[in-house]
Order: structure tokens, then C-alpha cells, then sequence
């Protein structure tokens, strides 16, 4: 039996340059950045005070009913909703049993506010943590459905519902690369006949109080308060740590043959996808990126291309000193050094890296590269790094004829995932 | 040709055993390890009881202090329960190569801490005794163990378990809430079946036994607030059920594909051979009440099985003492199964241990491994008075002998996502 072959048709994305893939796919052009000091809370404080923040806060339909929505929900259902549309697939007439949902999703932990009263009461007196009290104070103004609305699943939840997707939904978190792994392993569920199309993407929102605190700490975001434009500087050899950013990504990939039926527009294919797993630190990538490497050759091998064949790589290029140099050094091995290698581009120099969201917008953005011939740009590229010596796009997006394009992600806890995506 | 997927190893961690063969025998016995919460004083709360694992040192499997220190809890069970499966699978000591061997575990939110966060809250205070963000810039935050972020990501029980074991294939973390893990085992077989490894751990480890989740739960209405002894509040399928109880541990799976089981010579526990999944189309936290999605997962798991309902010798329930779903999943059994509805024998092994969430599914399909080897089907404890509207064989109170070579193992999200798996006899 051949495997059925899958295909993109339809986009969708909110990021922190705003609503929908024209919006983001020019602002990516012309180089905007995203990143900006932190409205939603105050943070003169902190030590580090800016963020891709998308806002506002886009407004969806479950609104009326959902008052409780997660933030993450909320980008999903925004970019899945212009995925769908896109598509076409709601005029079509599809089984709604074989339509699913694959979501790479997260959230950050926001309710130390919300505990303020129950745990004052709890600490009332010295000494041990009183936990009836706790609770007698914790019943009168907390709001279980809040916190049940921001669990990751709730974003898979109300995008299937949203179009009415009945078959296979499944929610994962693998940190940084989620996003992308989702579109792997809805690729193969296709692939497989598992499904004849599949909602395929990430969500994120860690722009909170506590997440800013705890990746600060981890010593992984980037200080520059003063220049939050410049902060995301992929490659640059004064890159000091990257950005949170948040958003969705949403990509409805389906069967060939049941798109090709629907005179649907294919807009790309999907061909290859490698996942491997660091086994190295918690916190660190492996430094030689040895897995990275082996990632992306068996996305290579899976889709039966050689090196060559690939004409542009959208980096994970976080910002960070590791991730850089560590991506940098996995693409020379594989694909030969500057001149050989393809251009390689980091579209989190615009929009801070959006997690769990991260790899499904840089699909996007491989996507309308393969359409339209162009090829973002890593912006405040300025100073080179002897460890960071290829062809990064720096600063204008650059025009060249693409057929096939690479998407690497890499998670925090050392997952890797890369993806390979085609021109039709 | 299809590879074909074999159960080789497991490992299990549960509130009424520390070992898979413990965890097994005590429920076999009908022996439940819900009581009443001794990890903090539950005086003062609506709900005192849940399924604690007790007595666990976590030492004795992680013996690095530092790489302790950024472990939560759901992750120490994590990782011991992979342990014991490498142990009972022979990779221990014969490792695989670690190209070809993955991971994939359910998991979920990992609750605040509330006595950390407390003492961040009380150094956060402005002087009318409000919660005030400058504060906790200056002083508040100092006071979190700077790691705590660590403990917090869910994808770090597979991360960890990774790095244990050296697996350096497939990685995923699947957060579905009650169906994660049974998800994750089901990844799982996609992945070995399509050739991407040759040896996959799988499972889920979830602890959510805190005050904050017991609140939370409490408020939703999810969890029972019966004032019966702790040990009698989880009733699956019992007229008198009002709701589940917390349950926390972990269970892990070796899964290999039969070419590599047998070449190495292991022993063959069982066979899976089908997994489906679905989603509800209805409102959040409820099943639908006519059980559409849950006949759909059962469905598409038997058809990726190539067997149809008939085939079933048991069915390992979601069953998770609330009223909706248990009649829900009674509602889908019997459109699934017709006729033959209440001569399949179904039970619910939360009746024991509770509702582990994220792990849930996991512990389950060791149980339904274990009913094949043994033949012997688990009871589903307290169940004294019949529920008109749920009439199936639910294997009251008692263990049965039969003989197992189907079994249909059942999870249904609170979310929407629901999971079936099928796990037959190893016929050769």
C-alpha cells in the first residue's frame, strides 16, 4: 500500500506582529519586531521587562459562553478559525469524525495573585502552613473553572469544537517544539488514514508573572529592556538569551487525494519529520547537537531527500548563546559550511520565541516562503560569531526560487523535532 | 507487512502498591489504597480521602541528590516506574540502542506548591497587606527555589525518564488530561509500528493530591463529598456513586516490536494491537451523554485491531464513579456491544486506587496486560446497589477467573479527548 501523501490547506496565525498570516507574513518581510515592555502587568521590578505580547487581547466568539477562556485557547481559536476558513474544508462536505485536532499546547502557571488571601490566612500565625484555614479562605473567591480553562488540553478542546472536528484530538506538551512535532505526528496519523484532515499546531502564553520569573532565573531570557527591538538577535555573536513570546499557529494539513476531490488550494506538502531526544541536561541543549543532527537526518531520510535538495532551514535560533552555536555547528555537518549549506533564518528575531506556538508559526512562514519565493529575514544580525559562521538572511529577506524547506525545533528538556515541508 | 507491537516489560507505582506485582495482587484482592490524606492535615476540607502512594523513597531509584532537587513529585514516580520496567523487561542491564528507543508519557499541570508560593505571597505584601507585583520583583521571587520553574513543565517526567535511560529516539509528552496516558501508549504503537523505533517506554505519571487541585476539584463537582469511610467512597457503576476521588502514581510500559522482542529473546506479556481516539463534541468536563465519542474510540480501536466487538473478553472501564460518565460509558458499551452488552465483563479499577488523571490510562493497561497472563478480572469494589440505568457485568466486589484474550482498555477526558486501547493475547 502507498502512503497516502498530506498536504497544507489551510493557515492560520496570531502572533505578537498581530492577527492572521497576511498581517504576520509581511510585517516578517519588511522586519518588524514584536517585542516590546511588558503592558499586561507591571513589571519595573523584574529583571527582565519585555516580551512578545500579543495585544490586545483578540476577542473569539466563546467569549459569551467561556468567561474563564485561557489565554491559549484564545490564540487558537483565532488561528485555527483562519486555518479553517482558509481551507475551505467548512463548504466541503467532510466527515466530521475524520477530522482532528493535534495541538501543541502551554500555558504558564498564573494564579499566585489569586492566592494572595488564602495564604496570608494560612500564614497567619507562625510557624506551620494551616491548611483549614488555607481552604476556608480559598472557597470564597476562587474560581475553579479558571483554573480548569487553563489546563494545556482545553486548547484541543474548544478548536475542535469551534469546527466541529469529531476524530482523533490529542494535546502535547514537548516545550519548544510541540508546535512542530504536532504537524509531525498529524502528518503521519494522515499518512496513516487515521484521519482525512488535521488541525495541526501550537498555542502559547508564558507573558506572566511567574514564567517571567522563572526563565529569568534560569538565566535563558535576554536583559535588554532597553532596546526590546534589538533584544531577539539570533546568531548575532551579542545574542544573551531569548524572548518569551506567545501566539498560535495553526495549519489544517490534509490527505492529497481528499483535497485534490474538494478542488481545495495546496499550498504545500509535507514530506519528511525526525524526532529524537537530547538525553543530555535538563536545561541545556547537548553542545555538540549530535541528536539535533540525527533529527534532522531522519527527516531527511524519511522524506527521501539528500542535503542538497533543501533549499532554506527556519532555525529553532532561539537567541541563545547554546542554541545558536549548537544549531550552527548540527547544520554544517550535515549540510557543509557557508556557500554549501542553505540560507538559514530565525523568524524569533521578529517575535521572541512563542514556545509551544514556535514551530507551528515557523511552518507558516516556511509555507508562504515556498509560495512566494522569499525567504524572512533574521533581523539585528550585526556582529558575526566565529561559531555561528552560515548564511542567516540577515536583516531584508532575500528572494530565491524554493522547493523544499527545513523546520527545526528544539525543545527545553531536549526534544527535537524537525519537519520538511514542499513547494506543490 | 503491519510490525507487529508487544508488551515486554511495566512498572507501576500506586496508592495500593509500590511494584506492578504488589499494585496487582492488592487489587485483585479488592484491596483499595484510598484513605484518608496524611500528605497534609485535610481537616477542614470537603474532601478528605484519596489514593496516596505511600511509603515511596525515591532514593532508591534516583540516587543523584542534585537531579532530585529539580524533580517534582509526578516526575520521581515517573522515572521510578520506568525504572522498574526497564528492570522487569531485561533492558537494564542489556540497553537497547538508544537511537532506536523512545518515550512517550502522559502528564498534565503540575499544581502550584502552595506552602513555596505562600512564602513568595507573604514577601510580595504591600503595607495594606495586598498582593503587590513591585514587591515581588524586589523581594517576593527570591524566596522560590530558583529551579522551581523545572518542576513545573510538564515534558520534563519524559525528559527525565529519557536522559535515566539513555532513549534518544521519540520523545512526546501527551497532556489530555484522563486520556493522556492511554494517548501516549498509543503514540507509541504508531511509532514502533511505522518503524521510527524499536523500543518505546509508555506510560503516564500524574499527582495532583494537593490542597489546591482537592479545592479545585471539589468546586467543579467532580470529586465525591461522601461522608462514607475513605476506602468506600469510589463506586463506579453503584447506584450511590457521587463523584471520584484523587488518586496519584504512575505506570510505564515497555513496548517493542515483536522482531526485536524476539530476537533478544524477552518475554512476551501481551500484544497491541489497536488504538483509536476521539473527541466529544459537548460541553467541557461532561460526556456526552448518549456516549457517541466514547462508541466512536472503542470503535476505531477494534478497527485498527481488525477484530470486532464479539472479540471482546473484558472491558477495562474509564468507570470513574461520577454519575454522568459511568453512565455515559454503560450507554456507549451497550451501542457498541448490543445484545452481547451485559455478558462482557467490565470493571473499574478506580473503584481502588482512584482517578489518576494523567496516569490513569497507564495503570490500566497493566492491569489489562496482567488479566491476560493471569486470567483473572479485577474487581470494581463497592459495588452494593444496582443502578437501574447501569446494568452490565461490572465484576462486583470479587475477582473472576476467565480466560482473557481481549481486552478493550477505556479512557474518556474531561476535556473531550477520549482513548480506547486493545491488548490481546501474545498468540506467536
Amino acid at each position: 500500500m502507498n502512503a497516502r501523501r498530506v498536504v497544507v490547506t489551510g493557515l492560520g496565525m496570531v502572533t505578537p506582529l498581530g492577527v492572521g498570516v497576511p498581517r504576520n507574513w509581511q510585517a516578517m518581510l519588511d522586519g518588524e519586531s514584536g517585542v516590546k515592555r511588558i503592558s499586561r502587568f507591571d513589571v519595573s521590578t523584574m529583571a527582565v521587562q519585555i516580551a512578545g505580547e500579543v495585544a490586545p487581547l483578540p476577542r473569539v466568539p466563546e467569549d459569551a459562553a467561556v468567561p474563564d477562556l485561557g489565554i491559549h485557547a484564545r490564540f487558537a481559536l483565532v488561528a485555527a478559525r483562519e486555518a479553517w476558513a482558509d481551507s475551505g474544508l467548512a463548504r466541503a462536505r467532510v466527515d466530521p469524525e475524520r477530522v482532528g485536532v493535534f495541538l501543541g499546547s502551554g500555558k504558564g502557571i498564573s494564579e499566585i495573585e489569586r492566592l494572595t488571601e488564602a495564604c496570608k490566612a494560612a500564614l497567619a500565625a507562625k510557624g506551620l502552613f494551616d491548611y483549614a484555614a488555607f481552604v476556608r479562605a480559598l472557597a470564597k473567591d476562587f474560581s475553579p473553572t479558571r483554573r480548569e480553562q487553563e489546563d494545556y488540553y482545553n486548547s484541543g478542546s474548544h478548536v475542535a469544537r469551534a469546527v466541529g472536528a469529531r476524530g482523533p484530538n490529542w494535546v502535547c506538551i514537548t516545550a519548544c517544539a510541540a508546535g512542530n512535532h504536532a504537524i509531525g505526528e498529524a502528518y503521519r496519523a494522515i499518512r496513516r488514514g487515521d484521519a482525512d484532515a488535521i488541525l495541526a499546531g501550537g498555542t502559547h502564553s508564558q507573558v506572566d508573572l511567574m514564567s517571567l520569573s522563572g526563565y529569568a532565573t534560569l538565566g535563558a531570557l535576554s536583559p535588554r529592556n532597553d532596546e526590546p527591538h534589538r533584544a531577539s538577535r539570533p546568531f548575532d555573536r551579542k545574542r544573551d538569551g531569548f524572548i518569551l513570546g506567545e501566539g498560535s499557529g495553526v495549519l489544517v494539513l490534509e490527505a492529497y487525494e481528499h483535497a485534490r476531490r474538494r478542488g481545495a488550494r495546496l499550498r504545500a506538502e509535507v514530506v519528511g519529520y525526525g524526532n529524537t531526544a537530547d538525553c543530555y541536561r535538563v536545561t541545556d541543549p547537548q553542545p555538540e547537537g549530535e541528536r539535533v543532527e540525527l533529527a534532522m537526518r531522519l527527516a531527511l531520510k524519511s522524506a527521501g531527500l539528500a542535503p542538497g535538495d533543501i533549499d532554506y532551514i527556519n532555525a529553532h535560533g532561539t537567541s541563545t548563546q547554546q542554541n545558536d552555536a549548537m544549531e550552527s555547528g548540527a547544520i554544517k555537518r550535515i549540510f557543509g559550511g557557508r556557500g554549501e549549506a542553505p540560507p538559514v533564518s530565525s523568524t524569533k528575531s521578529m517575535i521572541g520565541h512563542l514556545i509551544a506556538a514556535a514551530g507551528a508559526v515557523e511552518a507558516i512562514a516556511c509555507v508562504r516562503a515556498l509560495e512566494e519565493g522569499v525567504m524572512p529575514p533574521t533581523t539585528n544580525y550585526e556582529h558575526t560569531d566565529p561559531a555561528c559562521d552560515l548564511d542567516y538572511v540577515p536583516n531584508e529577506p532575500r528572494e530565491k526560487k524554493l522547493l523544499h524547506a527545513m523546520n527545526n525545533s528544539f525543545g527545553f528538556g531536549g526534544q527535537n523535532i524537525v519537519t520538511i515541508l514542499k513547494r506543490l | 507487512m503491519k510490525r507487529r507491537i508487544v508488551v515486554t516489560g511495566f512498572g507501576a507505582l500506586a496508592p495500593n502498591g509500590n511494584t506492578a506485582e504488589s499494585f496487582w495482587s492488592a487489587t485483585c484482592e479488592g484491596k483499595s489504597g484510598i484513605a484518608r490524606i496524611e500528605s497534609f492535615e485535610p481537616t477542614g476540607f470537603a474532601v478528605q480521602a484519596a489514593g496516596e502512594v505511600k511509603g515511596f523513597d525515591p532514593a532508591k531509584f534516583v540516587p543523584n541528590r542534585k537531579a532530585l532537587k529539580v524533580m517534582g513529585r509526578n516526575i520521581r514516580f515517573g522515572v521510578a516506574a520506568s525504572r522498574m520496567a526497564m528492570e522487569h523487561s531485561g533492558l537494564l542491564e542489556a540497553p537497547p540502542d538508544p537511537a532506536r528507543f523512545g518515550v512517550v508519557m502522559g502528564s498534565g499541570i503540575v499544581p502550584t506548591d502552595v506552602e513555596e508560593v505562600g512564602q513568595a505571597i507573604l514577601a510580595s505584601l504591600d503595607e495594606a497587606g495586598r498582593f503587590d507585583l513591585r514587591r515581588f520583583g524586589t523581594s517576593g521571587q527570591k524566596t522560590l527555589f530558583p529551579l522551581w520553574l523545572l518542576k513545573h513543565l510538564p515534558n520534563m517526567v519524559a525528559a527525565h525518564v529519557s536522559i535515566f535511560h539513555q532513549a534518544q529516539g521519540p520523545n512526546n509528552t501527551i497532556v489530555t488530561a484522563c486520556s493522556a496516558s492511554t494517548q501516549a501508549i498509543g503514540e507509541a504503537m504508531r511509532i514502533l509500528e511505522r518503524g521510527d523505533a524499536d523500543v518505546m517506554l509508555a506510560g503516564g505519571a500524574d499527582s495532583r493530591i494537593d490542597p489546591l487541585s482537592l479545592v479545585a476539584y471539589t468546586l467543579l463537582g467532580a470529586l465525591s463529598t461522601s461522608a462514607r469511610a475513605p476506602d468506600k467512597v469510589s463506586r463506579p457503576f453503584d447506584r450511590d456513586r457521587d463523584g471520584f476521588v484523587l488518586g496519584e502514581g504512575a505506570a510505564v510500559l515497555v513496548l517493542e516490536t515483536e522482531e526485536h522482542a524476539k530476537a533478544r529473546g524477552a518475554t512476551i506479556y501481551a500484544e497491541c494491537v489497536g488504538y483509536g481516539s476521539s473527541f466529544d463534541a459537548f460541553a467541557a468536563t461532561q460526556p456526552e451523554p448518549e456516549g457517541r465519542g466514547a462508541v466512536q474510540s472503542m470503535r476505531e480501536a477494534l478497527k485498527d485491531a481488525s477484530l470486532s466487538p464479539d472479540d471482546v473478553d473484558y472491558i477495562s472501564a474509564h468507570g470513574t464513579s461520577t454519575v454522568l460518565n459511568d453512565l455515559a460509558e454503560t450507554v456507549a458499551v451497550k451501542k457498541l456491544f448490543g445484545a452481547r452488552a451485559p455478558k462482557v465483563p467490565m470493571s473499574s479499577i478506580k473503584s481502588m486506587i482512584g482517578h489518576l488523571i494523567g496516569a490513569a490510562g497507564a495503570l490500566e493497561a497493566v492491569v489489562s496486560v496482567l488479566a491476560i497472563r493471569d486470567g483473572i478480572l479485577p474487581p470494581t469494589i463497592n459495588y452494593d446497589t444496582k443502578d437501574p440505568a447501569c446494568d452490565l457485568d461490572y465484576v462486583p466486589n470479587e475477582a473472576r477467573r476467565a480466560k482473557v484474550r481481549t481486552v478493550l482498555s477505556n479512557s474518556f477526558g474531561f476535556g473531550g479527548q477520549n482513548a480506547s486501547l486493545v491488548l490481546r493475547e501474545y498468540a506467536g
